[in-house]
């Protein structure tokens, strides 16, 4: 039996102005140039699909898809919903950077079938913004919002937190302007050191010391804190929704559902097999122009790998999942599967359980990446 | 060879000094070795005596050498230098007539050149004094000359200045070698009778004897007899280290070279012992060799649970050529199955750990080092305490006793001061201060040897920038009022990490390692308390506050295999970490307890 197709796909547009200090994606920083090749590459990797895929969900992500020039930025759009369609009713995502957002380029999206703009705000204060390398102002962040409101598209926002020395006073401004604006979905990440990024190696020099754990706890619950109070889910570890605004396409990630994907380091889940494009753009575009699979990795998850991926995963999500869903979706009993690692943090506090659903607490949430392990096997 | 043509000597002298060149161009001046075969550090051959620029093995070589038409065999036995290898030092001593006593014409008298010099006037040796690096730009040849006069008593116009690099007073020392040290005695017509000075082994010919002829003659086919095991064996082989062992027909009174006699364990061949030939009762055992005393014991344990089998052959395998080493099998709570290791001092200690790691490949986890401790219990028994689990209740303990030993420092003056403050620190009772020159002098303290095996070394090095230097030898117990430290990690007593120390410095020693355990020690997802303790009083103690937030921010699709590898390769981190209760210890931590708590005093 051939599993049915995925239902979801990502594309990866790797071009930049430059790299931010904390960054470690797949991007080429100001070659421009390569716009063009880059859009010949992608059709041929999307024409190796054979045949359009209808999905419910697409996802173009960065680098900075909004990077390109309007006439590219229309052949991308018009590329992937020839080989992608949404399906009516589906949920079509694109990342941009608020200054690159201007009311022509969300119009020339929503026509297009976008639904939902992501945009990389990462803070509302001009210091974090300097410190983070953004370019943005407070005026283009405005600007950015108030043209995804007009064409009725739904507005999705980052912000990072943690950053050294931030105070608490810093980040709930932050949070105040945040919910004086019309946005339905927001992301924050702490500031995390990513080796191979500029901040990692002045961290690594002694130069840049992370904001105390401590801290970063009290930061992250207040966040909870504020956000719910305002009426948003936390429904993922990293992200908040208005009710009916969660983002289906990571959904699908976390439910260690199928989704297809396209573009330099992007990563594809299909019939049990999870591939990973060459992270080199450059590379990417040689394979493709020469005929060759633009494919890096590829391993086959198992059917327990799976079953753990899922718990995890799954828990990740803070409304937990259902035990019996998903021993009969996976076919390993929990038990087998981390029984004593679970009973351990069932009593200790970090996990919860009620009926037949099994969830983090709020003390798990902050500690999670140390339970992980132990669910692994 | 007529023994009035045989000269037998070692060279003394501080590490750095120059021994092991002046020994390379001794080997190329007499032509023992061709120009074109010399490497650096000839004699050096082990790889980490190589890679150190010490020499922790004896080893001999004959050099054939004409001078005035007469044809002479100069034997040269190298000596280690450092005070850990004492017992190797004595061995080659006894098997010579002379010493070359080296020193650096820029570092002067060092305490080593002195507890080795004694050492040579003790075994009744001449000795050629010998002023080294002449050449160097900051050469100061008379301040060491009046140096070595007033701190050795040696007559300034005895000296000779040479640089061994640069080849410079080579031959008068060559003059001087066979002009002032005495031919061995002892008549090649008399019974055999040969001094064991060493020994090694070889995969295919099984145990080689070094020897030293006393007196007799050695022929190839002789059957001999090793008086302490009392075992007969014939000679198959016989010569001299050339310096690669060379074949020859015979050996005769004075002369130095090897026995091969199909011996098959190098625990056959004990060194010190007497050989004779096999039909002769009559010829008597020379005086053996003080055996070698284990003054410093850790354990080694391997890193990971599984190697316990192959650290225990490498260890087999490492003590065949080095007999003072020993190891015993323990059990630790804490780190499993390993070895309680029994070491001369702290450089053979770090040595044997090197060469484990280099030579065998294991991962180990080593305990922090002590002292051997005696105890009399109330019952009169006495115990040699090897390690802290084996200390009784107090209850029990009538008196427990520690190894004092006498260290030589030789400072430059200004740094007497902070020499002197170390000492104290440390329960020193000073033995007296002498004036080598001007500049530099020596301190003379009783020091408890638990004391210098931590940290002195360093500390001296770093009170004296580098150039104080230090010498200790062996004066014998002294009852101390010693406790025994225990570490608590959440309630549970951390075998391994147990410490005898002073009663007095229990509460400084006890809060410096906790301090350091919780430095060491990771977050948890609980609270962990570190405590350190005598008996059941808590001495001092330190929290690891429990995890507040471990959480990974982005996790979309690209980085869902990214991050379970991660976790993954956390899981296998955990599993090879030591854990007590739930608390997982790093190896790092082990070695926590050798803080001491006291501040350098340059700080």
């Amino acid at each position: 039996m051939t599993p049915p197709a995925p239902r979801a796909a990502y594309i990866h547009v790797p071009f930049c102005h430059r790299r931010c200090g904390y960054c470690n994606f797949t991007v080429l920083a100001g070659h421009d140039e390569r716009i063009d090749d880059y859009l010949r590459a992608l059709e041929i990797e999307l024409r190796g699909l054979g045949t359009p895929r209808p999905v419910d969900t697409l996802f173009i992500g960065g680098g900075t898809p909004t990077r390109l020039p309007l006439p590219h930025w229309a052949r991308l759009l018009d590329l992937v919903a020839r080989w992608f369609p949404l399906r009516p009713g589906g949920e079509w995502t694109v990342e941009g950077n608020p200054e690159d957002v201007s009311f022509e380029r969300v119009s020339v999206a929503v026509e297009r079938g976008v639904t939902r703009w992501s945009l990389g705000v990462q803070s509302f204060l001009p210091w974090k913004r300097g410190f983070l390398e953004r370019e943005h102002t407070g005026e283009t962040i405005d600007r950015a919002i108030e043209s995804c409101r007009q064409s009725g598209a739904q507005v999705a926002v980052d912000l990072i937190f943690a950053l050294p020395d931030e105070t608490a006073s810093d980040w709930h401004s932050d949070l105040d302007q945040l919910l004086a604006r019309p946005v339905q979905h927001v992301s924050t990440y702490s500031l995390t050191l990513e080796k191979g990024t500029a901040f990692w190696s002045r961290w690594y020099k002694g130069l840049l010391q992370p904001l105390e754990e401590d801290r970063q706890a009290e930061l992250y619950l207040a966040t909870r804190r504020r956000l719910r109070a305002a009426g948003f889910q936390h429904y993922e570890i990293s992200n908040f929704a208005l009710p009916g605004c969660r983002c289906r396409h990571n959904e699908t990630y976390w439910l260690c559902g199928q989704y297809d994907a396209a573009g330099p380091g992007a990563a594809r889940f299909v019939g049990g097999v999870r591939e990973v494009n060459h992270r080199s753009t450059t590379t990417w575009m040689r394979r493709l122009f020469a005929g060759d699979s633009p494919v890096a990795e590829r391993e086959t998850i198992g059917a327990e790998l799976a079953a753990r991926e899922r718990l995890i995963f799954g828990l990740r999500r803070l409304e937990g999942i259902d035990v019996r869903e998903f021993e009969e979706a996976t076919g390993f009993r929990l038990d087998a599967l981390a029984g004593p690692a679970i009973d351990e943090f069932l009593a200790a506090g970090f996990l919860e359980q009620s009926g037949t659903t099994l969830r983090l607490s709020e003390p798990g949430i902050l500690v999670s990446d140390t339970l992980w392990p132990a669910l692994l096997g | 060879m007529d023994r009035h043509r045989i000269r037998n000597f070692c060279i003394i002298a501080h590490i750095d000094h120059g021994k092991s060149t002046l020994a390379d161009r001794l080997l190329e001046y007499t032509g023992a070795v061709a120009s074109r075969e010399m490497q650096d550090q000839l004699l050096d051959d082990m790889e980490l005596e190589r890679a150190r620029g010490i020499t922790i093995k004896a080893r001999a070589v004959s050099m054939p050498y004409r001078h005035q038409g007469t044809e002479y065999e100069l034997n040269l036995i190298d000596t280690p230098g450092h005070v850990d290898f004492q017992y190797e030092v004595s061995r080659s001593l006894a098997c010579c007539e002379g010493a070359l006593l080296v020193v650096d014409a820029y570092q002067g008298v060092e305490a080593q050149t002195v507890a080795n010099a004694y050492a040579a006037l003790e075994h009744d040796l001449t000795i050629i004094p010998v002023v080294n690096k002449i050449d160097l730009k900051h050469a100061r040849v008379e301040e060491v000359v009046e140096e070595m006069e007033h701190s050795l008593g040696i007559a300034p116009e005895e000296v000779i200045p040479v640089s061994a690099k640069a080849g410079i007073g080579i031959d008068r020392l060559l003059a001087a070698i066979l002009d002032r040290i005495p031919p061995p005695e002892g008549d090649a017509a008399a019974p055999l009778q040969a001094m064991v000075f060493d020994s090694h082994y070889d995969a295919y010919r099984g145990a080689i004897t070094y020897v030293r002829l006393r007196q007799g003659t050695l022929s190839r086919r002789d059957k001999i007899r090793y008086c302490g095991t009392n075992r007969t064996y014939e000679v198959l082989e016989l010569g001299r280290f050339r310096p690669k062992q060379e074949a020859c027909e015979s050996l005769s009174s004075g002369q130095v070279g090897y026995i091969i006699g199909n011996i098959k364990s190098i625990a056959d061949v004990h060194i010190g012992d007497t050989v004779v030939l096999a039909n002769d009762q009559e010829t008597p055992r020379l005086p053996g060799y003080q055996p070698p005393k284990r003054m410093v014991y850790c354990g080694l344990y391997p890193a990971d649970g599984q190697d316990f089998a192959e650290l225990r052959d490498a260890l087999e395998k490492l003590s065949i050529n080095d007999p003072s080493f020993e190891f015993a099998p323990e059990t630790s709570d804490a780190l499993g199955f390993g070895f309680r290791c029994g070491f001369l001092g702290l450089l053979h200690m770090e040595i044997v750990q090197q060469r484990l790691e280099q030579e065998a490949d294991i991962d180990l986890v080593q305990t922090a080092p002590n002292v051997t401790y005696e105890i009399t219990t109330r019952s009169g028994e006495v115990r040699e305490i090897h390690r802290p689990q084996e200390v009784p209740d107090a209850g029990e303990i009538a008196e427990f006793r520690q190894p004092i030993v006498r260290v030589n420092f030789i400072v430059p003056t200004e740094y007497i001061g902070a020499i002197m403050k170390l000492c104290q620190e440390r329960r020193g009772v000073t033995r007296g201060t002498e004036y080598l020159s001007t500049t530099r002098a020596m301190l003379t303290y009783d020091l408890p040897l638990a004391e210098v095996i931590y940290d002195l070394h360093d500390k001296l090095k770093s009170a004296t920038r580098g150039y104080g230097t230090m010498d200790y030898e062996l004066l014998g117990y002294e009852p101390a009022d010693l406790v025994r430290m225990d570490v608590l990690v959440n309630g549970k007593r951390v075998d391994a990490l147990s410490v005898i120390c002073d009663r007095a410095d229990a509460q400084r020693r006890g809060r410096a390692i906790v301090r350091k355990l919780k430095s060491e020690i990771d977050r948890h997802l609980f609270e962990v308390a570190v405590q350190a303790a005598i008996g059941s009083r808590v001495i001092a103690r330190e929290t690891v506050p429990a995890m507040r937030k471990n959480v990974t921010a982005k996790c979309y699709g690209g980085d869902i295999t990214r991050k379970r590898k991660l976790w993954a390769k956390q899981r296998e981190g955990k599993k090879r970490m030591k854990s007590i209760g739930k608390v997982d210890i790093p190896q790092k931590a082990f070695m926590a307890v050798l803080d001491t708590g006291r501040q350098s005093p340059d700080r």
